[in-house]
């Protein structure tokens, strides 16, 4: 499949990351601009491992009120079928 | 197959069975299903709903997923419990519905449509566990094909066994065999992300270091090279060639001074030749009369007197002739 355009911003930053990569391996930058894409790919790697070491799944459920607006709650399964 | 059949039912007395004169014939139960299934797959098939250029790319990493399923059920079970696995930084939203009978595709249609109103998730799971041919039924209804069409958020239909295949799995822009193949496929793994984010940091960090030491390189070269040092040889020219003045300078300056001594030599030789002294010395004597030198005979007459002077002293004279 295709590389779809990001929707949000963890797959945005990681997109771009590997355009950082890219230009660094082409190698025709220069010292200070690859020092400054190198500060650029590490701060982004470090948000996304942040986001990534999130250990645990948040579950919603979405019902729509009366007046076509929409309320989020936090949800359970339970284990019956 | 099971058959409908409208007739007129004959008895034969003498053998005590039935016979049904059948003047038409339908198809039944599953049979029927199965004809309005193929019915309204070559329908929406020809309007384009199934077309591949329609169909939505599915987003690598999104981070809200809703779910249209049973709240009970394994399907929604096994979604969450895998994407917990794979990738639980994500959030899962859960739009609860009725999955079989006659409300069914009302709801689910429904449901596709109210989360594209609230548009605050990267894509929909839409399906259900196995069943029968009717206990799927909903996701082979047009309301619910064209929910899926018109969608602007992508959906993955995950509908029963492996082997069945709905109108909605035709219509979607991603068809999952299983609601678990659809937990698999929308999250990436957790993992893999980690490796691709600690590649790209150390590739760069090594990029990084080779620069600095390519760079480290041309400066020393640059140190080493001929362009570099050109104001260092011409200054170095430069002091030899003062140097070089300065010992001529030197030379010249003895020189003349040498050859100062030399006539001073040769002056205080023949100064020292000329020495009245000197001459006396050699036996000659200076005459003088009246307080004057004489120099020739002529100047001196008989029994004029004079003086005498020796080298060593003086004596008076008078001349005889």
């Amino acid at each position: 499949m295709a590389k779809a355009t990001p929707k949000n911003s963890f797959e945005s930053s990681l997109q771009r990351l590997e355009k950082i990569v890219e230009t660094l391996e082409e190698g025709n930058t220069t010292l200070d601009d690859s020092l400054t894409l190198y500060e650029e790919g590490v701060e982004i790697s470090q948000a996304c491992m942040e986001k990534l070491s999130q250990a645990e799944l948040k579950l919603k459920r979405i019902t729509k009120k009366l007046d076509g607006s929409f309320e989020l709650f936090d949800e359970k399964l339970n284990e019956n079928e | 197959m099971l058959v409908k059949a409208r007739g007129n039912i004959s008895l034969y007395e003498a053998r005590g069975s039935y016979q049904l004169d059948c003047y038409e014939l339908k198809l039944a139960g599953e049979g029927e299903l199965q004809r309005a299934f193929e019915q309204l797959k070559q329908k929406l098939f020809s309007e384009g709903l199934f077309d591949e250029n329609h169909k939505r790319k599915i987003p690598l990493y999104p981070e809200r997923i809703g779910i249209v399923t049973s709240p009970t059920g394994a399907a929604i079970r096994d979604i969450v419990q895998i994407i917990s696995r794979r990738f639980p930084s994500t959030e899962i939203i859960l739009f609860p519905v009725l999955v079989q009978g006659e409300n069914a595709s009302k709801e689910i249609a429904q449901a596709i449509r109210d989360f594209n109103v609230f548009n605050k998730v990267d894509v929909l799971i839409v399906g259900r566990g196995g069943g029968s041919l009717e206990d799927l039924w909903a996701f082979n209804s047009e309301e619910v094909a064209r929910a899926i069409y018109d969608s602007t958020i992508p959906i993955i239909s995950a509908v029963g066994h492996e082997i069945d295949f709905t109108i909605a799995d035709f219509v979607a822009d991603l068809r999952a065999p299983t609601p678990s193949a659809a937990a698999e496929l929308v999250v990436p793994n957790s993992i893999d992300v980690w490796n691709t984010l600690r590649t790209a940091i150390e590739s760069s960090h090594r990029i990084i270091l080779e620069n600095i030491r390519n760079s480290f390189q041309q400066i020393h070269s640059s140190v080493r090279s001929y362009a570099f040092h050109r104001p260092f040889d011409t200054l170095r020219q430069y002091i030899q060639k003062l140097d070089e003045h300065q010992t001529t300078l030197q030379r010249m300056s003895e020189y003349s001074i040498q050859s100062t001594k030399n006539s001073l030599e040769s002056l205080s030789l023949r100064l020292a030749s000329l020495n009245p002294q000197a001459v006396l010395r050699r036996g000659y004597a200076i005459v003088s009369a009246k307080g004057k030198t004489v120099s020739s005979a002529q100047q001196l007459r008989k029994s004029d007197t004079a003086e005498v002077q020796f080298h060593n002293g003086k004596i008076f004279v008078e001349v005889v002739g």
